[in-house]
């Protein structure tokens, strides 16, 4: 936004499931930029490793996957490089989360405002000198304080009566409400959104984008959103970066991947998007299923979904171009490519074990 | 509101009580052997006039139903009638009897927690580990191993080879431990007597052991497979995202949820411990309400049989009833 600083800068991650069938290459050679106060979208069908991004940003890729290269900057310091205690309190604190479902996020056990509070205290949010449990009664006030000003900030009505219920007295629009203010609680620089109106009514998707992005307004809280739906990142994010089986093949400006898309993925994602004030327009949805990434082609991912294809998409893996300032595209419809035969996935998987 | 639905539980336990005194009642009389027969040995040296007496004494001359309704009269106000064999009133052998056997109850329980509770969630924590493997095994043989041949070789081990831990018995013969509670631990701390306090614990080991360590391999099983499931949750995730420390995941987001089906199983197991209690009261010559039964069945002591079914019967829905109260505390979506 206004000060163009760097706050999270990725360089060629990767990250692999071990599985029976044989390791699955969940994302390879990603790379991302966040300003401070920026917006991200990260858009992709299901299974394309959008949420491995965010759970390896936050380290928290569920056994037995892991991180198997690549560098996580934040504020200039390597996530990957930090202890597990440091870890620890950059996430929540510096690093928030939200999630698709919920209903199923939040603890069912514990009263909703008790569950705001544990972020604060777990970060020692509130200054001076402590007494321990149970003698800790101011702290907890002053804690308790917070908590009903980030509830009122989110648009909880009456937070006072809201803290001490639990999350199914909560309909599914006020639960994701608390889990923003739950993320939000300790004033993080970076919140990660993994599809957060997926499972949520129509009207209320609107609402909590529209709050997301009064947050990013409000506290320069620089948010990477993660949605299957192309639209509401156009209209959400300041940068999209479009995913397809694991590797980044769009990346730019939100003006430039909407209005004029250069890969024919990101193409088709647009036309499959049915336009409101274009009654009569035909939706057309992308031909062929998803792949498996545990069986990629040699060539591009992409190809036998491809209206673009020609042979040379199909010899081996394709490189990304960098087309613009900050403009990316992996295609070979619009460039003469003289391919290296002894390239490909593998040897740049290789690369980076070294 | 609560206090209602609590009132209304203790309610609907009535008819159920009411319910176990009649099938026990008709249980005893169903099978075979008759109490004055027992009573006087097969000798036959009594004179049919003497028998007589004792039936009309004890009621045995009166139709069934009069009997059924003369027992359920009496117990509602208290009286569970007189032993046939001690002539003492069942209530006050009860009234003796069942220090003893809570003790025992109670011991088992907290052995019982105290090796499922570690076991069940260190082995979700480390699925598939050497720990996770072995001690699943152990739960397999801890239920499948039958209570009174656990109980006799741990007493062949600890007790005869090992010296280590008492036989039988509930206190060491010479421990001077005045009349009190009539619960032994509870006496020796209250008049401060260490000697009668070592003894007495010593005793609860291996027959507590014994009858918790069945009760342990299902809780430990059940701990662990809801441990396993509350720690994929999305919750989980959620708690690891606000920077909270492993054992904050494990022990406050994941247990606490993990209890709520634990508690359930639990209060199943409430039966088990009355049931097995039976079994390992004799295998360890444990004064308590268990053997005391098994010998009144044997000898048809009607009332005393009656008595102590009935009052194992009121344990059963208070402890359940307790099961409950906790269900709905650990589980804030369902109301009483
Ligand atoms: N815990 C896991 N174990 C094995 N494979 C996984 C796991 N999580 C994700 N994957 C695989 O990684 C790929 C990317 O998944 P994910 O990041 O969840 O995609 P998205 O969020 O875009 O739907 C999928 O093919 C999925 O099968
Ligand atoms: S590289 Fe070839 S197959 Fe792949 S998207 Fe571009 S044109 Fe289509
Ligand atoms: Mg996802």
């Amino acid at each position: 936004m206004e000060n163009k600083q760097p706050l999270l800068e990725i360089r060629d991650l990767s990250v692999v499931y071990p599985s029976k069938r044989g390791e699955v290459r969940a994302i390879d050679s990603i790379f991302l930029n966040v300003e401070k106060g920026g917006r991200l979208g990260l858009v992709g069908e299901s299974g394309c490793g959008k949420s491995t991004v965010l759970h390896a940003i936050s380290r928290l890729i569920s056994r037995p996957g892991k991180v198997t290269c690549g560098e996580i900057l934040f504020k200039r310091k390597n996530l990957l490089k930090l202890s597990s205690r440091e870890m620890r309190n950059v996430r929540g604190k510096e690093i928030s989360m939200i999630f698709q479902d919920p209903q199923t996020t939040l603890n069912p056990v514990f009263h909703v405002g008790e569950q705001i509070r544990e972020s604060l205290r777990l970060h020692n949010i509130i200054p001076g000198t402590h007494l321990p449990w149970p003698f800790d009664i101011a702290r907890k006030r002053q804690e308790k304080e917070r908590v009903l000003q980030a509830m009122r900030e989110v648009g909880i009505p009456s937070p006072m009566d809201r803290y001490a219920t639990y999350p199914h007295q909560f309909s599914g629009g006020m639960q994701q409400r608390a889990l923003i203010a739950l993320a939000l609680v300790c004033e993080p620089s970076l919140l990660l959104a993994d599809e957060p109106t997926t499972a949520l009514d129509v009207t209320i998707q609107a609402q909590i984008l529209n709050l997301m992005l009064k947050i990013n307004q409000d506290h320069h809280t620089a948010i990477i959103l993660v949605t299957h739906d192309l639209g509401v990142a156009a209209e959400f994010c300041d940068t999209i970066t479009v995913m397809y089986a694991g590797r980044i093949v769009e990346q730019g400006p939100v003006d430039d991947v909407t209005m004029n898309p250069q890969h024919p993925y990101t193409q088709g994602l647009l036309a499959c998007r049915p336009v409101i004030s274009k009654i009569d327009q035909k939706v057309q949805p992308i031909p062929g299923n998803v792949p498996d990434v545990i069986d990629l082609p040699p060539g591009c991912a992409f190809a036998p979904r491809c209206p673009q294809v020609k042979p040379a998409c199909l010899e081996g893996p394709i490189p990304i171009f960098q087309t613009g300032e900050k403009l990316f595209n992996r295609c070979l419809a619009q460039v003469s490519y003289e391919r290296d035969p002894l390239w490909s996935w593998e040897h740049i998987v290789r690369q980076c074990d070294e | 509101m609560k206090a209602i639905k609590i009132l209304e539980r203790v309610l609907v336990s009535i008819p159920i009580m009411f319910g176990v005194a009649i099938i026990v009642f008709l249980f005893m009389r169903l099978t075979p052997g008759d109490p004055v027969d027992i009573m006087m040995g097969r000798g036959g040296a009594v004179s049919a006039g003497e028998i007589e007496k004792l039936r009309s004494e004890f009621n045995l001359d009166k139709p069934l139903h009069v009997q059924l309704w003369l027992f359920l009269t009496d117990a509602v106000k208290g009286d569970l009638g007189y032993s046939y064999v001690q002539k003492t009133p069942v209530t006050d052998l009860i009234r003796e009897r069942l220090p003893a056997t809570i003790e025992l109850a109670l011991t088992a329980l907290l052995f019982a927690l105290i090796i499922s509770f570690p076991i069940g969630i260190l082995s979700a924590v480390w699925q598939n580990s050497l720990l996770d493997r072995f001690s699943m095994a152990g739960a397999f043989m801890g239920i499948s191993m039958p209570g009174f041949w656990m109980g006799i070789i741990l007493i062949l081990v600890f007790a005869v080879k090992l010296h280590w831990l008492p036989v039988q018995g509930r206190i060491d013969f010479d421990a001077q431990l005045a009349a009190g509670t009539g619960f032994f631990v509870l006496d020796s701390l209250l008049s401060g007597n260490r000697a009668a306090l070592i003894s007495s614990l010593k005793h609860l080991v291996l027959p507590g052991f014994t009858l918790g360590a069945g009760i342990a391999a299902i809780l430990a099983r059940v701990l662990r497979s809801s441990m396993l499931e509350t720690l994929r949750s999305d919750y989980v995730v959620l708690a690891r995202s606000k920077g909270s420390p492993e054992w904050n995941v494990v022990l406050k987001h994941a247990l606490r949820n993990a209890l709520i089906p634990t508690v359930t199983v639990i209060g199943l197991q409430v039966g088990v411990l009355l049931g097995g209690n039976m079994i390992i009261e004799t295998v360890f010559s444990w004064p308590g309400l268990g053997r005391m039964v098994v010998a009144a069945i044997f000898q048809r002591d009607f009332p005393l049989v009656q008595g102590s079914v009935m009052v194992y019967a009121i344990t059963f829905v208070l402890a359940n009833l307790i099961v409950d109260i906790l269900y709905t505390y650990l589980n804030p979506k369902i109301a009483l």
